[in-house]
């Protein structure tokens, strides 16, 4: 499952991070990596972008983008 | 002493900076860059400090170019002490540039800004751990509130003066023995330099002897490190050349671009040209670097190697500028980091960027959770102001009601303004008149000059100020990061993401700052188009035509038709761009702050270098355009003029004598207006033109060429050819609109 699939509210696991170089660098720059709990606050309609909550801190995240993130559901 | 600011945006950096160094203040450019950054004088402890302010940066690998001149201020090392500022709320986050910071094993010390905000939050942090476990000086502040500034500062100065270096914060273990070896290949590289001939290209020999000419290493030649002058004059030294200047930048730096990949690969056979730089930057990095070890070099060669390591794994033999750079050497073989890359990703299972990336990140996470401790977090209203500023319905609403507001205040407040303007330039040149021979050419030039003063003030004071203080207000707040956040998916359809909302909303003021504000984005292509799109929208300047000309004649319906015209003709043209030039750049990722409360001096500070930019480029053209404008009057030159251009204007309809009016616009569009008064020689311009003519003639100016001064600026930040392009493709849509828009009112 992808991040952008995933539901809003649950408590989520990064498990991997597709996508090339320049992908990985830009996640890296807002401190978003593979092993982090994240979870959706709410989306944008229309394809807009996500906002996660990743340790407090809140980030846009982009539909392309979050289809680059391969999520679990935590219990 | 020199001390540079450095942090994560929204950290809080520069409200420290305008804590201590206030208004006295000034912008520069970064050599060779329209990169700005903010630098002042101090005085702390009878001690004056030099303050350099650098632009918000989230880690040394940068994404944009104002990221990356950033980056390389800071390694040509032409500062004696950083301050890294760190947004507390958000320590685990802003803890991995501050293990960046320690890997350039120079003094620094840690700010923990914004303390009340963790506190908000329920973080509760050990600053006495955090400062054993960093191995350098916390200090903690509430800069908002004049907290722990003073204490910054001072610990910066008892470090840049009397403490050793810090060491580098070792977190992938894995990785280490790698990046230790290569680091020992860039300082044997290193101390070869004064000696034998190095093995390189004869052209980059000659080229580095050339152009460094102190290239020999100080501890050999038994003279004093060079002074620190040598570094703010040499343009090498201080990092900022590309490598059309020497060939050495790239390694140093390990920029992420294609250059970067083949420079990589020929790292060995150029590491020699690198070396007599640092040394250079050693010599004036500090006093102290150089008693402490004569043979440091800097940005430390483990540095190097992490950023080595962490740069675009080549992909291509041959990559495009390689050949130009002179960087293609004949026979690169296996080369240093290419070795170091992969057996990085056989000792990890991870591409070695990745691998220390996430071990880096890993470590801020063990660091974070030894020294803060997370409670409940208190109840935040600011959740709940989301909850409807980002809803999905009703934050499209506020967003209209923010902005409608906003720029109904801004045209309230300017029309109280202008009036009074004009009418005290006007009493101006009637003094003038009566002073001066008002046959004569000094007469003519001098009025154009008032009135050009004149034009620029009155757009400047009642329009643009007021809309860039209320701008800057919004984007303090952290309201822009939620306008690019509902605007994100609108944006695709223009082939661009959220967060080049801000350029294109700047362009409705002044399209100068709008063109300088593309610079936040990371792409060539994305600057490219929001920089056409902020140019098309009608900034202030034709605003006041569009309202006093199609307002006044046809009714305020009419001038708010243009504006939805206008809207709908940027779609078009950013859905045509984005076909043209299909979008590359991997998509939105931006921090959306907290909410805060603005601080006035950040308001007032970056108010005006939105400002300047418009002072500086439009308002000198503005004035030479007027007086030329008057000569032209003067001399009678418009008849030839108004000849040229009548296919033009009869192509659109319009009277043969507005041809002049249409060249000048594009010296002054505000201008347009008074020129068509004074070309029609009346006031009352529906007496000359019917109603559809001053509709063709508005659309026309709304549409076709921007200014002077933002052609200037764009010639600056994209280029002549694509400057080019952009302003034929805007005489094109303003032609085709202007006639659309005469056939229709034919058939009607």
């Amino acid at each position: 499952m992808n991040l952008y699939e995933a539901g809003d509210h649950a408590e989520l696991r990064i498990l991997l991070i597709t996508g090339g170089w320049e992908v990985r660098r830009s996640f890296n720059q807002m401190g978003i990596q593979p092993g982090d709990r994240v979870r959706v606050l709410r989306r944008a309609p229309f394809g807009g972008p996500l906002e996660i909550d990743n340790q407090g801190t809140h980030v846009a995240v982009g539909k392309q983008l979050a289809e680059k993130i391969r999520v679990e559901v935590l219990p | 002493m020199k001390v540079a600011l450095v942090g994560q945006p929204n950290s809080g950096k520069s409200t420290l900076f305008n804590a201590v160094a206030g208004y006295r203040s000034l912008t520069s450019n970064f050599a060779g860059t329209t990169v700005e950054y903010t630098h002042g004088e101090a005085r702390v402890a009878g001690e004056v400090l030099e303050l350099i302010d650098l632009p918000g940066l989230y880690s040394l690998s940068p994404t944009s170019p104002v990221e990356e001149v950033s980056r390389d201020y800071l390694l040509a090392g032409d500062w004696d002490v950083i301050v890294n500022v760190l947004d507390a709320s958000q320590l685990a986050r802003s803890l991995e540039l501050t293990l960046e910071l320690l890997d350039l094993e120079s003094p620094l010390v840690v700010c923990l800004n914004m303390m009340d905000e963790a506190a908000r939050k329920g973080m509760t942090i050990d600053t006495r751990a955090l400062e054993i476990a960093l191995g350098v000086p916390v200090v903690e502040a509430i800069a908002a509130r004049g907290r722990g500034i003073i204490e910054t500062f001072r610990t910066a100065q008892d470090v840049a003066s009397g403490g050793g270096r810090p060491h580098a914060f070792v977190y992938a273990p894995e990785a280490e023995g790698i990046l230790e070896h290569l680091a020992e290949k860039i300082a044997e590289s290193t101390l070869e330099c004064g000696g034998s001939t190095p093995p390189m290209k004869k052209a980059q020999r000659e080229r580095g002897v050339e152009l460094l000419p102190q290239s020999k290493a100080p501890e050999e030649s038994g003279v004093e490190p060079p002074h620190s002058k040598v570094l703010r004059t040499s343009p090498c030294a201080a990092g900022h050349c590309s490598s059309a200047c020497c060939g050495h930048a790239p390694e140093v730096k390990g920029r992420p671009s294609p250059r970067v990949s083949a420079s990589v690969a020929v790292l060995p056979v150029l590491a020699p040209a690198i070396s007599s730089t640092d040394l250079q930057a050693v010599g004036a990095h500090s006093p102290l670097t150089h008693h402490q070890s004569q043979i440091a070099a800097f940005p430390p060669p483990r540095f190097r190697a992490l950023q080595l390591v962490q740069s675009e794994p080549r992909q291509t033999p041959k990559v495009k500028g390689a050949e130009d750079a002179g960087l293609q050497s004949p026979d690169p073989g296996p080369s240093f980091v290419e070795w170091a890359q992969a057996e990085i990703v056989v000792r990890t299972g991870q591409p070695a960027d990745a691998a220390i990336s996430s071990a880096r990140h890993a470590a801020c996470l063990t660091l974070f959770e030894r020294v803060a401790h997370v409670a409940r977090p208190r109840a935040d209203w600011r959740e709940q102001v989301d909850r409807l500023a980002m809803h999905p319905v009703w934050g499209y609403a506020v967003l209209m009601g923010v902005f409608l507001g906003f720029f109904r205040l801004i045209f309230d407040v300017g029309k109280l303004g202008e009036d009074r303007i004009l009418n005290l330039f006007d009493a101006l040149v009637a003094a003038l008149a009566q002073h001066m021979n008002a046959q004569g050419a000094a007469f003519a030039a001098a009025k154009g000059a008032v009135l050009g003063t004149a034009g620029a003030v009155a757009i400047v004071l009642p329009y643009l100020l007021p809309f860039l203080v209320g701008l800057a207000i919004l984007e303090d707040i952290g309201y822009l990061s939620r306008v690019g956040y509902l605007m994100d998916a609108a944006m695709h359809r223009l082939g661009l993401h959220g967060t080049a909302t801000l350029p294109i909303l700047v362009g409705y003021g002044c399209s100068v700052p709008a063109v300088m504000a593309t610079r936040i984005l990371s792409t060539r292509r994305d600057r490219f188009i929001a920089a056409f799109l902020a140019v098309l929208v009608p900034c202030s300047a034709r605003m006041t035509v569009i309202f006093a000309l199609v307002g006044f004649y046809l009714g305020a319906n009419y001038a708010l038709g243009i504006y939805a015209l206008n809207i709908l003709v940027v779609a078009v043209a950013g859905h045509l761009l984005a076909l043209i030039w299909p979008e590359i750049s991997p998509g939105m990722l931006m921090e959306v702050p907290a909410y805060r409360v603005p601080a006035p001096r950040v308001v007032a500070l970056k108010t005006w270098w939105r400002l300047r930019e418009f002072v500086l480029m439009a308002f000198p053209l503005l004035v030479v355009g007027s007086v030329v404008l008057s000569l032209v009057d003067f001399y009678g030159w418009q008849h030839g003029i108004n000849a040229a251009l009548s296919p033009l204007t009869a192509l659109l309809g319009l009277p043969r004598s507005v041809g002049l009016t249409l060249i000048f616009g594009v010296l002054r569009k505000e201008l347009s207006l008074l020129m068509l008064m004074q070309a029609l020689g009346t006031t009352h311009v529906l007496g000359v033109m019917t109603a559809a003519q001053i509709l063709i003639f508005t659309l026309f100016v709304t549409f076709y060429l921007p200014c002077m001064a933002t052609l200037a600026s764009m010639m600056r930040e994209l280029g002549w050819r694509l400057t080019l392009a952009a302003s034929t493709a805007l005489l094109a849509i303003a032609v085709v609109i202007s006639l659309a828009a005469r056939g229709l009112m034919l058939l009607l």
